[in-house]
């Protein structure tokens, strides 16, 4: 189901013209609008502000129900989506209700509120143009803030003329068309449901933004307003909203503010003078279970920008369609596990690629990818591992069997070998061959290497930590750094005993294997007793030094345990990091300084988890190369490990913007530091023909000494 | 802190005019509806009465210029051209206007025509939004909308297009003496 999701919004250019268009433009816009403001501070502010709130639902719920309550609003709180329904179409009856506008709710829409409303012979108009568009043609919104970014105007002139009226698909004259259409049925309609974006317990306000107009029109024209309101709106202070309106349009779409922010205090008094009616539910659905969860809470610090969406690389190839779920994209899927229940995700979180890209632009500072990564982690608690997969974690549970495989591979690899590259497999592997090249099992792994290195005796000692990669498919790399360290006067050793980092079960969710592999990893390298350990994969480095401590925590090790390896990871340093260090303080410099342009790619995990960009860079610039950048060089390449092995389709797409990028440079030199994207990139640039080389910057630097 | 705020509105696209006094600004309005409305169009100005207005007299203003109804309703208001009323205060930071609307008149006519004339005497300006929190007596106004330029929508290929179901121009008419 998912996979055809998939494959149908890859196939359909203007989802993807459409939102990278949109991306694009969002991220420099998004930039301008925050121009004199502090972003770390307006998102700490909200964190504060938030988090209270969700420590403290039971007392803002009961002090919003009295403030509203007092000012002339009914207020409803209830835990069930039924009740919803019911207090709706109760208070629908009541009036008689026979038209119901509706300004953008997703509240409403996490419990399919229009489609009972019309079996109970209600008609119901959605009115942001958006969703109305959507909900004539029957669809489901693609992105939480611009909910018909995947129709064109030709899609909509059609869908106008079928349901409505003819119109041409002339933007401004649709415009134009749905305030005449949508006019008549505010001044008919006798119920209005907004939602809120806000919600102030010590006034009992509800805080809406809108840049239409239209909310203000359902909330005033009808004699009856209801605001359905999830709880994880509320916040306790009239000022703490300062934060949330400076951040959310400018993270949604990048203005500096909604046209109109309306702030509704209980009315009492229709424009006739007859008595207007409020209604307030206070919605809970999950959210305060979740905010019981020691992980999940995080999560009750959105505000719903979206804005994961906007700069999520998945995510603008394939459109909120293909989650088929109320909520979409990164923080969509945390919300279906609360809202739907976690099987309901089941499919949709293994979308993440874990890049972390929308880490840094969430308002509500959430952890997004950490968050999707419990989640996996749960499901494979509660439901178990598929034996395919089960199998495969564990041979790389046992160190032995697992490194006789990768020996046996290289091999077997022999009849589809091409020098470095396989590029084709056969039958049910050829997926993985199609759009780029695998790297060829080295014939002699670098632990085999390395013994034949003479190292000069030297005072300082380092331990390698090589990762599978480096290990097995490009040994040259831990070589160039052997080389590079020498010359600095450092020994390296490495521990012969040392396995797979965990990264693959951990970002599997198999918590046991990731525990596992670090246990071994830790009894290996701590009886060198180094005074660092370097990691040239920045994957590696992350589970060493951070994730791995996650994974022996989940699976309850002693304290003891614990603490060795908290006190390796202290040691655990990326080579990008180390080299510069040394370059800086002299002790390595280029004798062979050649000229030479280069682009540099930021691997994920090394900007964004180890904030490590900067230095790499200016190592290859001290060793002579020139920098030109590329267009979003902080991109992720697609290759997240066993991500293209699960989503090959996405992974190349995303390749594919990266080369082009490359390309768009004109050099032909792209250095990086993490051996999984060096796979991908040159993978993908083999399978393309294209001249530029992809190289580690270690080996780059090596060869200028 | 007028400065600022006229240019942060009129990057929304908000029109800003500023006026010595309150007759200068009448003049600037009662051109501005000849402009944009013929005598016959009945009821194509709605226009929200309070101390603008002290002092004027309600007969020779109608009739000056016919098209003004002080009658307002949704159906009137909604086929009105322009709507007209006075405004709380405005925030420099953002640009925005701060209408409080106790009676749901006052706000028809700023959320239904297809021009809206804000009046706004220039000391009621305040500097940000936070300021802004402070003075919102919300016990008392039952509804209070910031304004920030004309209403727009970008949902159709993600191209701005302005007036969608609220006004698609906004003339602030600022006043420095009243």
């Amino acid at each position: 189901m998912l996979k055809e999701e998939i494959k149908k919004a890859l196939e359909n250019p203007v989802i993807t013209k459409a939102l990278t268009n949109f991306y694009e433009a969002y991220v420099v816009a998004r930039e301008k609008a925050y121009t004199g403001l502090d972003f770390e501070k307006i998102r700490n502010e909200i964190v504060r502000v938030k988090s209270y709130a969700a420590e403290n639902f039971d007392k803002l719920i009961k002090k919003f129900t009295e403030q509203a309550t007092k000012r002339g609003a009914k207020v409803f709180y209830t835990k069930d989506p039924k009740e919803v329904i019911n207090y709706i179409l109760e208070v629908a009856k009541a009036h008689n209700v026979k038209t119901i506008v509706k300004s953008k709710s997703m509240a409403t829409e996490e419990i399919h509120l229009n489609k009972h409303l019309q079996e109970a012979g209600i008609e119901v108009f959605e009115t942001d143009l958006g969703e109305w568009i959507i909900q004539l043609a029957g669809q489901r919104p693609s992105h939480m803030v611009l909910p018909a970014i995947h129709l064109t105007r030709y899609e909509v002139s059609d869908i106008f003329t079928k349901k409505v009226d003819a119109v041409e698909p002339d933007i401004k004259k649709m415009v134009k068309f749905a305030r005449k259409n949508l006019r008549e049925k505010f001044l008919k309609a006798d119920l209005g449901i907004t939602g809120a974006n806000i919600a102030v317990a010590e006034t009992g306000s509800i805080v809406i933004f809108t840049n239409e107009g239209n909310a203000r029109l359902v909330l005033t024209l009808p004699k009856v307003h209801i605001a359905v309101v999830g709880i994880e709106k509320l916040v306790d202070k009239l000022e703490d909203i300062d934060p949330i309106v400076k951040a959310l349009p400018r993270n949604a779409t990048a203005q500096p503010i909604t046209t109109y922010v309306s702030f509704i205090t209980g009315e009492r008094e229709h424009w006739d003078g007859t008595k207007k009616e409020v209604h307030i539910i206070l919605f809970d659905n999950g959210r305060s279970e979740m905010a019981k969860d020691p992980v999940f809470k995080e999560a009750l610090q959105c505000i719903r920008c979206a804005s994961c969406l906007n700069v999520c690389p998945v995510f603008r190839l394939i459109s909120g369609l293909v989650f088929g779920r109320v909520y979409t994209g990164g923080i969509g899927t945390i919300l279906t596990a609360w809202t739907e229940g976690l099987k309901a995700t089941k499919d949709i979180q293994n979308l993440c690629i874990q890049c972390g890209n929308c880490v840094k632009i969430c308002p509500g500072k959430i952890n997004i990818p950490d968050l999707i990564l419990e989640i996996r982690r749960r499901l494979a608690e509660e439901e178990g591992l598929p034996l395919k997969i089960r199998a495969i974690y564990s041979v790389v549970n046992n160190r032995r069997l697992f490194h006789t495989a990768l020996r046996m591979a290289s091999k077997l690899q022999a009849p589809f070998k091409q020098g470095a590259f396989i590029r084709h497999l056969p039958l049910a592997f050829s997926e993985l061959t199609q759009e780029r090249s695998l790297p060829a099992i080295a014939e002699t792994p670098f632990r085999d290497r390395i013994k034949k290195i003479k190292q000069p005796e030297a005072k300082q000692k380092v331990a390698f930590f090589a990762g599978c990669l480096i290990d097995f498919a490009y040994p040259e790399i831990g070589e160039a750094l052997v080389k590079l360290l020498n010359k600095a006067g450092i020994q390296v050793v490495f521990p012969q005993d040392q396995t797979c980092c965990g990264a693959p079960a951990l970002y599997n969710g198999v918590m046991d294997v990731a525990a596992n592999n670090m246990l071994q990893n830790l009894k290996a390298l701590e009886q060198e007793n180094p005074d660092f350990i370097l990691s040239a994969c920045p994957t590696c480095t992350l589970v060493l030094k951070k994730k791995g401590l996650l994974a022996l925590r989940n699976q309850k090790v002693s304290s003891e345990v614990l603490a060795k390896a908290e006190k390796m990871a202290e040691k655990v340093v990326d080579t990008s990091y180390f080299i510069n260090k040394l370059i800086k303080e002299g002790k390595l410099t280029f004798s062979k300084p050649l000229e030479e342009d280069f682009t540099y790619h930021d691997p994920c995990h090394l900007k964004r988890s180890l904030n490590i960009w900067q230095e790499p860079r200016e190592s290859l610039q001290k060793a002579g190369l020139k920098l030109k950048e590329m267009f979003e060089s902080d991109v992720c390449c697609g290759m997240g490990g066993s991500y293209s092995l699960k989503f090959p389709e996405i992974s190349v797409k995303i390749l594919e913007r990266k080369l082009k990028n490359i390309q768009d440079t004109g050099v032909k030199l792209v250095c990086t530091d993490c051996p999984g994207c060096i796979m991908q990139i040159r993978g993908g640039a083999d399978k393309k023909g294209l001249d530029f080389k992809v190289r580690h910057s270690l080996e780059i630097l090596a060869e200028r000494l | 802190m007028f400065e600022l705020f006229k240019e942060k509105a009129s990057a929304l696209m908000a029109e800003v005019h500023a006026f010595k006094n309150r007759k200068d600004a009448l003049e600037f309005v009662k051109n501005f509806i000849r402009e944009n409305t013929m005598p016959e169009d009945q009821k194509a100005v709605v226009w929200y009465d309070t101390w603008f207005l002290d002092g004027v007299k309600k007969e020779d203003l109608l009739a000056e210029i016919p098209q003004i109804s002080f009658e307002i309703t949704p159906e009137i208001a909604s086929k009105a051209k322009i709507g007209i009323n006075e405004v709380d205060g405005a925030i420099a930071e953002s640009g925005s206007l701060i209408e409080v609307s106790n009676r749901i008149q006052k706000r028809l006519v700023s959320a239904l025509p297809e021009i809206h004339i804000a009046i706004l005497p220039k000391s009621k300006i305040l500097p940000d939004l936070k300021t802004a929190l402070r003075s919102f007596h919300l016990h008392t106004h039952p509804y209070i909308t910031l304004i920030s330029g004309p209403s727009r929508t970008a949902d159709i290929e993600r191209v701005l297009t302005i007036g969608v179901h609220g006004p698609e121009r906004v003339i602030i008419v600022c006043i420095e003496n009243l």
